[in-house]
Parts: structure tokens; sequence; C-alpha cells
């Protein structure tokens, strides 16, 4: 049995109206991260803890969410659409860049935190696809080639 | 009962039983790639479809169940086909390229593939190549020859994804998740099996993948190495470690794990004499098709270089060397300076310790020899004190020591009673059973109730509470104070219930009324601590007085005490044992006992020592005295298959095989007896305890000679003479389901004596006991990885007294007490209690022994913390 420190203990102190319940699993997930602005890793067995989950099972449905993080938010927050109009349209394509030029994958962020990539869901608008958001904001329709000046701005801003 | 029709043959099945398992039961190969038997079908691979008249379209096997009527085909050519598709679909994301390759007979590693340049990628360089449950299914649905390929116009899933890397940061596990099909049965096993709950399906879609804990590498998690996701995983994913690349098996032999006395039994595959894996074998009902990570990876504990392939005599002065010697030479050695010994003093001038490692063949042989042969009544084991007084109260309350109570229905008890430290460690399937009982699975819920009396946290502890149970924590020591004073209650008395840092004892007294109910199945588990004989005898005491106290008359039926060692109990009945024969029959004039002999040996009375298997400097408390006497005797003859701290100061070792290599059987801690069978070859010249024993009782020379051609012979003779084993000579047939007959005669309430001081001011009261990980074999050579994940080579402390004494987190503290020092680094804990430190008991080969008095009572220690060299 791991000893609280003091990082557990102000989750722990956070999670204390929280009881075994089932619901009660993403309330606790958002109050963490309505806190910390993502999940850090150690909460996972402090949640875990609190309603008697295995740490896995806390682990699972957080990454089952989309809107659950397990890094700190980034600057700047690059969210790829997984949606089928746009993997039609060569979203893939655009994956590939985004991930090679950033060298990071989804749900991570560059070591500086400025940028950050995303796994997202449709939105709807999918008349601009291959799409990325960029800080919630459309850009679209997208190449490789294109995408790989995007990322070549978005570092300059950063 | 329902009649149905599976591919044109009329079958007899389970009315509502899962299709796929009757399928599979009438020896009908079907695909089934994410189904477990026995659990809720998950129904997510869509492998198993078949044809049922009557029914829309294919249906999936897993989730129909039988009704009676019913006409299943399997093999219609529709089915066929759309089985292929869907397999298609599964290959299409799997890395492998010559899973539908005709060629795939013809083609060796190296070849240049005429159709693929991606060489790796690929069965034949896979680890699970030719054992491989998706490799078998591509072959059975004839994917190769029907040239079933979906990326021929497609592109495939599998090389357009970024797979994650694999993780092989752990001693035991690969995992590697390119390999990965997600059918989830990793996942359901470790949570509806093993209740442990380390494996996630983590994000979604496009994405999921499998994770463990909180996604960081499964040394990090909560997994305990079970290996039970290993054993379901259909591909090469969840592989095994050791052995990984050449585990293709040339011969399977079911034997049994020597690391605990549940006894699971297990099968190890050997190739070249050598073992190369272990998987559960389901001769033991009790484990089935679990085991715990000592028995599935123990087995290659110790590398082969460090076994004694020699046997060595030392004739110079103590200190001098051990040099290799013949067998014959050494046999006729050994005997004649036992003769010389018995000549000059008497027969009682020698002593012979079995041990509890030991088969029944072997402790029954050095009994033989001891009183037969050498005509010594001085017989006994290192380990013995606690578990004699254990047997001795369960004996005095219930007439007899060997009770009916039976583990196979621990798993479906209402009410499990736990009284241990650390169960989950000590005895890891009687906990998983327990576990069984409290939660069951999604298939076979159960609501079963946990009363857990322990000082220590184990993960027994989390299945307390919040299951309607709770987990009384009493000070180590007064654990049978606290059960004697439940049973009282229980019985209608008034006794004060002592204090305990945690738990609910109100919801203690309400379970132990609804125990009293006859309507309800009752456990009661006690598994005595291993060194502490005080505390053992009076727990078994209390143990039993709860246990009659709630079920009466058939308080046998409920109570299984648990040795830590496996074959405690077939050394007893063997009688390895200063007072009991073979049969536990009383002996006229009992021998010495262990802590007698040595007394002896260091006065001089005793001038010789035949040890057989034990290693009296890793297991008996107080070690500096036991380490004195011993170097007092003319003669220390060791057979054992390590160079144990004993081995090496004796003046004779002959080289055994490890119980791998043995064949023969253990009485288990519920006296069911399991069968060894020798799996792997003997190295160099070692040869089994056996011959040994045999040899030197010829060389002696008894009355008679013994003529043992093979160990069967040896059971057989237990089997003739030995009380209580007359079904089990060498050909009985259900090995793992006969146990020793026995009726309880007798239900006595016994006194409980109260629990030993607190330690002074100033002091900690340390504390010993079993943990998971450490192997017994790596131990008793003081390996440094002996703990290959390194995780008990610490001092537990309680976070106040480490803040108290400024000691932090893996300081390097020196543990002083009245018979000893030992340094080591400490771990601040959740698992101890204020005012208690705890050194699992083989650490470096059970140093923690040094500290402790010979009746291995908790001690109070002093902490200096080590001065930074
Ligand atoms: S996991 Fe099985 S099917 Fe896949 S490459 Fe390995 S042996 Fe072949
Ligand atoms: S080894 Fe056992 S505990 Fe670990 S993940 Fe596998 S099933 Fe779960
Ligand atoms: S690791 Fe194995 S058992 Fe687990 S989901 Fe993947 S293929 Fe299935
Ligand atoms: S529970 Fe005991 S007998 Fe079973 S595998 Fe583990 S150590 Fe061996
Ligand atoms: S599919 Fe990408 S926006 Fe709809
Ligand atoms: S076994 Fe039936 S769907 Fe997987």
């Amino acid at each position: 049995m791991t000893v609280d420190n003091e990082a557990t203990l102000e989750i722990q102190h956070l999670l204390r109206d929280f009881r075994p319940q089932d619901g009660d699993l993403l309330g606790a997930l958002h109050a963490v991260q309505h806190r910390y602005g993502y999940i850090p890793r150690i909460a996972f067995r402090v949640v875990a803890r609190q309603l008697r989950l295995s740490e896995a099972k806390v682990y699972g449905a957080a990454t089952f969410y989309s809107e659950f993080r397990l890094t700190p938010s980034p600057a700047t927050l690059v969210g790829w659409c997984s949606g089928p109009a746009c993997r039609l349209k060569g979203s893939e394509g655009v994956r590939r860049m985004l991930e090679s030029r950033l060298g990071i994958t989804f749900g991570e962020n560059t070591g500086d935190n400025k940028l950050g990539l995303h796994f997202a869901q449709c939105n709807g608008t999918c008349e601009y696809a291959p799409q990325v958001w960029v800080n919630g904001e459309v850009v679209g329709p997208l190449t490789a080639a294109s995408t790989s000046d995007l990322v070549q701005k978005l570092k300059d801003e950063a | 009962m329902a009649r149905i029709t599976l591919n044109g043959v009329g079958i007899e099945a389970q009315e509502g039983a899962p299709l796929v398992e009757v399928i599979k039961k009438n020896g009908v190969w079907i695909s089934n790639l994410c189904y477990i038997d026995g659990l809720v079908p998950y129904a997510g691979c869509r492998s198993c479809l078949v044809s049922i008249e009557g029914a829309r379209g294919l249906q999936l096997s897993c989730t129909a169940r039988v009704s009676d009527g019913m006409v299943v085909d399997t093999e219609a050519p529709e089915v066929k086909s759309a089985r292929q598709q869907v397999l298609a679909i599964i290959n299409a994301n799997h890395s492998d390229r010559c899973l539908t390759c005709h060629r795939r007979v013809k083609c060796m590693p190296g070849d240049i593939c005429l159709r693929d340049d991606v060489v790796t990628h690929r069965c034949l360089t896979c680890s699970k190549n030719y054992r491989c449950e998706l490799q078998t299914t591509n072959d059975l649905l004839d994917m190769g020859f029907e040239n079933v390929e979906p990326w021929a116009l497609e592109p495939r899933t599998y090389y357009q994804t970024e797979q994650p890397d694999p993780d092989r940061a752990n001693p035991w596990f690969e995992f590697d998740p390119q390999m990965c099909i997600l059918c989830t049965r990793c996942v359901r096993a470790c949570d509806e099996i093993r209740h442990t709950t380390a494996i996630t399906l983590a994000n979604k879609g496009y994405t999921s993948r499998i994770a463990f804990g909180a996604g960081g590498p499964i040394h990090e998690s909560n997994c305990d190495f079970c290996g039970a996701c290993i054993d379901v995983c259909p591909t090469a994913t969840l592989m095994e470690k050791p052995n990984k690349w050449i585990a293709r098996t040339e011969d399977w032999t079911s034997t049994t794990c020597n690391s605990c006395s549940v006894g699971c039994t297990i099968s190890i595959g050997t190739r070249a004499g050598r073992g190369v894996i272990v998987k559960p074998d389901l001769v033991n009902p009790v484990s089935a098709d679990q085991i715990c990570v000592r028995g599935r990876f123990h087995y290659e504990a110790v590398p082969d270089k460090k076994r004694l392939q020699r046997h060595l005599v030392r004739r110079g002065p103590p200190g001098s060397a051990q040099l290799p010697a013949h067998w014959g030479e050494l046999v006729e050695y050994v005997a004649g300076r036992i003769k010389d010994v018995v000549a000059a003093h008497a027969a009682g001038a020698v002593g012979v310790l079995g041990s509890p490692f030991n088969t029944n063949e072997e402790n029954y042989l050095a009994q033989k020899l001891a009183r037969d042969v050498i005509g010594t009544p001085h017989v006994d084991f290192s380990q013995a004190a606690p578990n004699r007084a254990a047997m001795k109260a369960v004996e005095a309350a219930f007439g007899t020591e060997a009770l009916p109570a039976d583990m196979l229905r621990l798993g479906t008890s209402d009410i499990v009673i736990v009284i241990a430290d650390d169960l989950e460690s000590s005895h890891n399937v009687a906990a998983l059973r327990a576990k069984d009982a409290i939660v069951g699975n999604p298939a076979a819920p159960r609501h079963g109730t946990l009363l857990l009396v322990s000082p220590l946290w184990g993960e027994m502890a989390d299945f307390a509470e919040p299951y309607g149970g709770t987990w009384l924590q009493p000070r180590p020591g007064a654990e049978a104070a606290l059960v004697d004073a439940l049973a009282q209650r229980a019985a209608g008395g008034q006794a004060a219930l002592p204090p305990v840092a945690e738990g609910d004892l109100p919801r203690a007294l309400e379970i132990l009324g609804e125990a009293k109910d006859p309507g309800r199945r009752v456990s009661i588990i006690y598994a005595p601590n291993p060194g502490d004989a005080q505390a053992a005898g009076n727990g078994a005491r209390a143990a039993a007085n709860l246990s009659i106290a709630l079920r009466g008359d058939s308080a046998g039926e409920s109570l299984i005490v648990l040795p830590t060692e496996a074959n405690v109990y077939g050394a007893r009945d063997m009688g390895v044992d200063p007072e009991l024969g073979p049969g536990r029959t009383p002996l006229a004039e009992p021998g010495m006992s262990f802590d007698q002999m040595i007394d002896a040996a260091a006065s001089g009375a005793l001038k010789a020592l035949i040890v057989v298997g034990d290693n009296p400097l890793m297991f008996a408390p107080g070690s500096a005295r036991v380490r004195d006497a011993l170097a007092s005797l003319d003669l220390l003859v060791v057979i054992d298959s390590l160079l144990s701290a004993t081995a090496q100061a004796a003046h004779v070792v002959l080289a055994d095989v490890p119980s791998y290599g043995k064949t023969g059987t253990y009485t288990n801690g519920e006296r069911r007896i399991d069968r060894l069978h020798a799996a792997v070859a003997a190295l160099g010249d070692a040869r089994p305890a056996l011959l040994a024993l045999t040899d030197l009782a010829n060389a002696i020379g008894g009355a008679d000679t013994w003529s043992y051609a093979h160990p069967d012979a040896v059971t057989d003779e237990i089997a003739a003479s030995v009380p209580g084993y007359e079904r089990f000579g060498a050909g009985f047939g259900a090995w793992g389901k006969a146990r020793a007959a026995v009726t309880p005669s007798r239900f006595e309430r016994q006194p409980v004596s109260a629990a030993s001081a607190a330690p002074a001011a100033g002091e900690l009261l340390l504390t010993t006991g079993r943990t998971l990980y450490t192997s017994l074999e790596g131990a008793a050579i003081h390996a440094p990885d002996a703990d290959k994940l390194h995780r008990e080579e610490f001092v537990e402390l309680h976070p106040a007294d480490a803040a108290a004494m400024r000691i932090a987190d893996e300081d390097e503290v020196m543990l002083v007490s009245a018979h000893g020092e030992l340094t080591l680094r400490c771990k601040i804990s959740g698992r101890v209690q204020e005012g208690v430190a705890f050194v699992p008991v083989y650490y470096d080969g059970g140093a923690v022994n040094r500290l402790l008095a010979a009746d291995g009572a908790p001690a109070g220690v002093r902490l200096n913390v080590a001065e930074p060299a």
C-alpha cells in the first residue's frame, strides 16, 4: 500500500465527498480535471481508492472520454478529426504529418507544453474535411503539405 | 438435458449452456477468439459464427444458449466463409503476413520470401509461432489454402497505425501491443477470474488499446504477475519473458508447485530436459486453471549454473574448501563416519532433519534411515516448531489434526474468515478462492462476506469493507486473543474485545452471528506465522475455538490451517517429528526436537547431523546459535540441490535435483495428496535424494537391504504402511481429488494465553512473514535477484515512525535486537502499523532470523540510521 504525499492528499481532499457509487467516477474525474486542467497520473490511484475501483478501471474510463486530458493543457491544442468524412478525404495523411512534425501522438504535448495533439470527434463541419481544430478554430480542408505548413506556422508562433 | 444436432450428429447438452462450450466439449473445433469458458461472452470478435436452424442469419455461438431440438452447423460453406471474412478483418489489423501464405510450411527464417519483402512481420519470426491460437485459427479456417487475403485490394490498418512500444521492463512478462487483436480476454481474465483488474481497454474506437494500471509499464500497475492474462491471450501480445523464444516444448509434465501449501498443480513444458515454461494444470481442483507468480516463474528462479552439479566434501579444518568427490566414495565415507559416531557414542549422537519442501517419499525414507537404520529417534525439521504447536492445538480441539475441511468449498462460501498475516502473499491461490466467494464473476456472481483478522495490510483487506465485511487489524501477536474473544462472544459469552487499529468490531460480531446459521457455508482459514511457535499454537487454539463456537459439530468441515511451506503435513504424516512415527503414531520414546538437537550439538551431545533438504541457517529463528551449533558437529551431511548456507557449512554435500526433477507426493494444506513427476533432467552428477538415502542406508547397513528401484516403490510402501495413505499408492488415478479421510471426534474449547509483551520504549516490534515474490531457491543461495522485482528487500516502516526517527524512504538503516544486527534499506509503507517493523522472512536468505530469539517471537528492535560511508 503506497503512502500518501502532499499531492495525493490534496487530490484526496478534493474528492472527499465522492462515494463509491458508479455514477461518481466521471464526476470525480471532472473534479480533478477542473482543479488541475488535466488529470495527473497520480490521481488515478487516488480516485480508484476513493471509489473502490481499480486504477485500470479509472484509467480506462478517463481515456474513453475525449474530454479528459492526461497531460497539462498546452498553449495551443490541435484537435485532429477522426470522423468518417475527414477519413475518406485523407485525414490519415494529415495525422501522420502532425505526428511526425510534432514528434508526439494523441494526448501528448511537446516537451515545452506549447503544442498538444488531441484525438477529436466529428463536429459536423464536414464541408471543410479533412480538418483540424486549432484551439477550437476549424482549419481545413488540409493536405499533407498544407498541414506541414500549418505546423511550421504554429511552431513559429508558439 | 437438451438434445441438439451438431453437424448432423445428435448430442446431449445442458439446456441453457453456452453453445460454443458445448461445441468445443464435443470435439468440434470452432474459432472463438474472444471467448473465455465460464465467463459472460464479450461477443467482440465474431469469429464464432454458426448457423442455427430457424434463426435469422448466422448466430454467435458464444452468446447462443443451448435449447432442446436446436440444429447447429459449424461447417456449412456459408458459415465457414463468414468466419473467414471475420478473420480476414482481424488479420488486417495484425502484424503477421504469412498467416495466409501457402508457402509457410516451407519458409524458414532468413529465407527470402517470394511474396513479401517485409520479412519480419510474420509468424515464422514470431515468438508464438506453432503455439498460437490466432495462427491455429487461421490454419483451421483454411485462410491460406483458400487465399483469403483482405489486403489484396485495400490497405491494411495494421500498417497504417502507429504501434505502441512493447513493455519489457519487468522480469516476467513481455507485452507487445502491436500483436494485439483487442479481444479483451486479458482484461476479463484479470478482472473476472483474478479479481485484480490491472488491465483495461483504454481509449476508444480507432485508438483502442490494452493498458495496465494508469497506462504505464506493467510493474507500476497492481498486476501481481499471476499470468492468467498470458494464458488466455490468443496472440503473442502477452507472453512469458523467460524462455520466450525457445518455449516450443518437447514434453509437458504434470507436477506440483513447491512454494506454498495450496499445492497448485502445474504443468512444466520442457525442451532438452530443461524447464522452459509453466502452465496451470487442472489436476488440483482448487487451483484448477490458476496459479501465482511463484508457481509460474520460480522454476527458473535460479540459473542452472547455480545449481549443485557435483558432490562436495571438506576433509580439512573448518573453513577449508569443499572439493568435488565421487558419489560412491562419499557414500562410503559418510557411512563410515556415522558408524564411527554410533560406535564411539551412541546412535542417539546422530540426528536427521527432513524438510517440508521434500516429497513424502524423501521424508519417509529420511525418518526410516534415522529410526530403522541408524537407530536414532532424533528426527525433525527446522521450521517444525510453529507447525507442531498449531497441530497440537488442532488435535486437542478435535481429536485429530487432519480435519475434513476442503478448500474446494472456499470459493462458494457465504462467509469467509481469514486469520493470516497477508494471505494474498503467503497463499495466493487460497486468497483467490476467498475472493471468488466474495465477488464471483458476472456470469456467476457471489456475495460472500469477509471477516479478515490481519495485523498487516494485504490485498485481501480491500475485499472486506466494500463488500460488507470488515478487516480487523490487531497488534502483531494479539491476533489469537482477538479471535478468542470473538469466539467467546459468538458462543454467547461477554469477553471484552481487545482494541484494533482498524476495523468495525460490531460488524464483525454481526458476521459471526450470521456464520452460526447452519444454512450458511462458512470457511475459516488460519495461516500461522512461519516462525513464531507460541503465536501459532495460540492462533490455532483461537481459530479452533472460533470454528467450534460458530459451527459446533461441523467445525472440522470449516477450519483450514494452512502452513507456510508446501509439505508440512506430509512431513508430519511421514513421521518427521521427534514424537510421531509414520502415520503420526505417538512414539513411546520421543527423540529431540530441532531446537533440542541444536542445543545438544552446541553442548557436544549430538555429533552428527544428516540434513535432507532442510536449510536451518535460513529457516530457524536465532541463526547465530544455529550456526555455532552446526560448526561444532563432527559430521554435517547435507543433501540439497543448492549450495545453501547450511550446505556451505557441511562436511559432505550430496547434490540433489530440484523439486521439478522429483517424482513423489506432497500433502497440501488441506491434506490433499498432490503428485509430483520429474519434469527436468538432473544436472551434472546430481542425483535425487531418494537415491542418496537408499545408498546411505545400505552402506550403513541396517537389518534390511533397501531396494527402491523407482520413487514409486517408496510411494507404494507408504500406501502399504502409513495409516491414512492407504489409497495413495503410485498407481492411484485421481491424484488431485484424493484426500486422507478423517473424522473429528471431539470439539473442545481451549484457553488462549495472553499476547507477548510490547517492545521497550524507543523500540519497534519486529515482525516477519512470507511475501509474494521472493523465491525460495533464490533466497537459499542469497541470490541478488531472489526477488526479481526488488520490492521485498526492505524493512517496512510506518510513516509516523519514519517521521519520528527522521528516516526517509530508501534510507539505509541498521536494525539491532538483543540477538543480532541487520542492515538494509527501509520502505515507508502503509502496510504496517505504527510501532511495527516488517522484514520479509526470505529476505537475503532468512537474514531476519538473526534478529529473533529461538522461539521466533516478534522482537524489540532499535533502528540506527546507517552512517553514510
Ligand atoms: S501472434 Fe500468432 S498469428 Fe500473430 S504472428 Fe505470432 S504466431 Fe503468427
Ligand atoms: S498477471 Fe494476473 S494480475 Fe497481472 S494483469 Fe495478468 S491477470 Fe492481471
Ligand atoms: S493482449 Fe492478448 S488477450 Fe489482451 S486483448 Fe490483446 S490479444 Fe486479446
Ligand atoms: S498459490 Fe502456492 S502452490 Fe499455488 S502457485 Fe502460488 S505458491 Fe504455488
Ligand atoms: S468527419 Fe471530420 S468534421 Fe465531420
Ligand atoms: S467468441 Fe463469440 S464473438 Fe468472439
